[in-house]
């Protein structure tokens, strides 16, 4: 989690040392992983002790990582929030799939994208607008869906930037979160009630590809809040039942 | 694409896989170190120490002593920038150096750890019992020993519940001592006593050297940070941070307590070098009777939180040569819950307090084990000190990333550990120290030996580290990791090849060894 700590302005030497340090991350895509300090140092025309030392601060950061000859470089799991996810419409058999689902239940159906390491609404239900697709990507904590999420990482503080409250029912502390975590990848079933919206709750399951188990998208109902925390076991059956349809199809 | 670099395979899990990866904030790394070197426990007791072979010069041994102190933390953090490595010293060493002086640095990393773990146990026991005694109570050899029994057994029931656990427990016992250090040197300051003015003391060099050696022992331990590499959210800027600021955290405290103690003795015949409790003199001098109890319980709780650090790092030291394969490797196996090398704890701490509890009710004195212990781990320490400050250039230049500062750095450091280590053992010569470190050094020779015979390819292959894992690259199916199943289309790198699903190696393929 960053906070904004220091509001002092960029001064001096900072903004080119900002641009370098962009310039070496660029640098190691263009090359390709393995790519190391001395042959970055040449590329760039950096001085390389200035090289090594960004390199570090990026390692440091975890944007780039070492490869196990610690001598090459390639890009970090965390350089992934550096580009937008890119996402694809769900083909129509699975839309079909979230349609049928809406026809056999009153609240409403969103399809989601998680394999990006953000939630990306791809279909979500016209006639119950769910909440702001940018919130739900800022806020995975807050939704089922950014909880599912949540749960398959090893460490969920990759992905929260803060833990924002919205109403007086929001998951504040990293203690409760991380407990909310471990239940979601127990039962394999998120849920968040009243905590994004007061009146909202949404419960939420993932859709696993077949062969290797990876999480790609999340299937969730929403509803009135006080409707969401009852254990509701056939919605839940008929939920984890569409998302097993779902899975050949968006795998 | 003529030049494209060659790439190594990614594992799917880290050599070290079974401690709980990533997940210890700056903080709790920090107090590790911060426990490690107990600067409370140094404050009280190191100026009278440096002040009988430094004199005059005893503050300036200690801003000498956090100056070198400062530079070996610049040589380890130019490793621990760079890797995260369970092994310590240990397996920094081994990506510089050759395997022997590796396994050497081994060896001394476990005399340093095994030794001062001891004399923490001691410590703790013996400023214990001075509380009871304080208190009305009545002395006896059984105090100390259940002292060590239980606090051994409990610094190792806590190592093995997580470190986690251990680095808040030691995190509050040190901050509460470290505090109650401060507020008493505060106060002893703040009052001087009437009489002569103290005499400005000479600057001699020869006292400054000579008091340098007794002065880095207050700072020993202060690297056991880097243990908890693998186990630190972000390692490469949380270990080798926490590491220079214990250095410089202890040199200030440990300089301001040489100074209270040295300005408040300047009028006492002999000085500080003639006293035996001078933080407990001082405040009697000042009709403050209260303050020694604090004293006793500040320094009771230093000693524990530093044998909880200790225990911590031996233990990882022992996991890392087990998983190295050239000490058993059951040494390397882990908790499946407590994902903490529960072997290596289960062995060391009874181990430890068995021996200390036979030696205490055999009849050895409190004080005089005490100084022993500390006296043969600071040899140990030394070695290790020295050889991963060789080693840290060698690695700079192997991976190419050689700079000037680093060769200056070792250049300036390395004949200075030299002349300290030639110091220490001339000190110490004749004395049962020395044998025992020649017996210990003769036991290493041996075992290694052994495994040159018997293991070649093992001790060729020594120094496993956290490595990087398909994991923790973005599109580590490009790079060529192999990840089963891969069905993620041609994949240009791009993020949307990179499922968190590749977190696969959360699965049961992960850690067969958590099976068992």
């Amino acid at each position: 989690m960053t906070s904004p700590r220091d509001p002092l302005p960029l001064s001096g030497r900072q903004p080119r040392a900002v641009r370098s340090a962009l310039a070496v991350l660029e640098e190691v895509v263009a090359a390709g992983p393995g790519v190391t300090a001395k042959e970055i140092s040449a590329a760039l025309r950096l001085p390389q002790a200035t090289t090594y030392r960004l390199l570090n601060l990026l390692v440091g950061e975890e944007y780039l990582v070492r490869l196990p000859d610690l001598k090459g470089f390639a890009l970090g799991r965390r350089a992934a929030r550096l580009a937008l996810p890119v996402t694809v419409a769900p083909p129509t058999a699975a839309r079909a799939v979230v349609d049928h689902l809406r026809g056999l239940v009153r609240w409403g159906v969103h399809l989601a994208w998680l394999g990006a390491g953000q939630v990306t609404l791809v279909d979500p239900d016209p006639d119950h607008p769910p909440s702001d697709a940018a919130l739900l990507a800022r806020y995975p904590q807050a939704s089922a869906l950014g909880r599912l999420l949540l749960a398959e990482q090893p460490d969920w503080r990759a992905l929260v930037r803060d833990l924002r409250v919205f109403t007086e029912y929001t998951v504040s502390t990293p203690a409760a979160l991380t407990a909310a975590l471990d239940r979601v990848a127990a039962d394999g079933l998120a849920r968040q009630c009243g905590e994004l919206r007061a009146d909202r709750g949404c419960i939420a399951v993932g859709v696993r590809a077949p062969g290797d188990g990876r999480l790609v998208a999340g299937l969730a109902l929403s509803g009135p809040a006080q409707r969401v925390a009852e254990p509701n076991p056939e919605l839940v059956a008929l939920l984890r039942e569409h998302a097993d349809r779902l899975a050949p199809l968006l795998a | 694409m003529r030049d494209r670099p060659v790439v190594p395979r990614l594992r799917q899990r880290s050599p070290v896989h079974g401690l709980r990866r990533r997940g210890l904030g700056p903080l709790e790394v920090l107090a590790q170190s911060v426990s490690g070197a107990a600067p409370s426990a140094a404050m009280a007791a190191t100026p009278a120490i440096v002040a009988v072979s430094a004199g005059g010069a005893t503050v300036w041994s200690f801003v000498a002593a956090t100056v070198l102190a400062l530079l070996i933390a610049g040589c380890i953090a130019r490793f621990t920038r760079r890797m995260a490595a369970p092994g310590g010293l240990y397996t920094l060493t081994a990506k510089g150096l050759s395997p022997g002086a590796a396994f050497a640095c081994g060896v001394a990393l476990l005399v340093g750890y095994g030794m001062l773990a001891a004399a923490a146990l001691v410590g703790g026991a013996t400023y214990l019992q001075a509380l009871v005694l304080r208190l009305g109570g009545t002395g006896s050899v059984v105090l100390p020993v259940v002292a060590v029994v239980v606090v051994g057994l409990a610094a190792g029931g806590l190592a093995l519940r997580g470190v986690r656990l251990s680095a808040r427990v030691v995190l509050l016992a040190e901050l509460v001592s470290i505090t109650l250090m401060l507020a008493i040197f505060v106060l002893l300051l703040a009052a001087p006593l009437p009489g002569p003015d103290a005499a400005q003391p000479g600057l001699g060099l020869g006292g400054v050297a000579a008091g340098v050696l007794p002065a880095l022992a207050a700072f020993i331990g202060f690297e056991v940070a880097t243990s908890l590499g693998a186990e630190a959210r972000r390692p490469f800027r949380s270990v080798p941070r926490a590491v220079t600021a214990t250095a410089v955290v202890s040199g200030l405290l440990c300089v301001f307590a040489a100074q209270t103690q040295v300005v408040g003795f300047a009028a006492a015949p002999g000085g500080l070098a003639g006293q035996n409790a001078p933080v407990a003199v001082l405040a009697t001098a000042r009709g403050w009777p209260w303050v020694a109890p604090l004293l006793d319980l500040g320094l009771t709780m230093s000693f524990f939180a530093c044998v909880l650090a200790t225990v911590n790092g031996i233990a990882r030291v022992l996991f890392s040569l087990g998983r190295d394969g050239v000490a058993l490797r059951g040494f390397g196996r882990t908790h499946p819950r407590f994902a903490t090398p529960h072997v290596a704890i289960g062995v060391v701490a009874p181990v430890l307090v068995v021996v200390l509890a036979v030696a205490l009710l055999a009849g050895a004195p409190l004080g005089g084990t005490l100084t022993f212990l500390l006296t043969v781990g600071t040899g140990g320490f030394l070695v290790a000190y020295l050889l991963v400050c060789l080693a840290a250039p060698v690695f700079l230049r192997r991976i190419g990333e050689l700079t000037w500062p680093a060769v200056a750095a070792t250049a300036v450091i390395a004949p200075i550990l030299v002349a300290v280590l030639v110091a220490f053992v001339a000190r110490s010569g004749g004395t049962p120290v020395v044998v025992v470190l020649a017996a210990l050094a003769v036991a290493g020779a041996c075992w290694f030996g052994w495994l040159r015979l018997r293991r070649p390819d093992r001790i060729a292959g020594i120094g496993v580290y956290d490595e990087t894992v398909a994991d923790d690259v973005l599109g580590a199916d490009v790079v060529g990791a192999g990840v089963p199943g891969g069905g993620d289309g041609p994949g240009t790198g791009g993020p949307g090849t990179d499922g968190p699903g590749t977190g696969g190696s959360r699965g049961p393929d992960a850690r067969p060894d958590r099976a068992a």
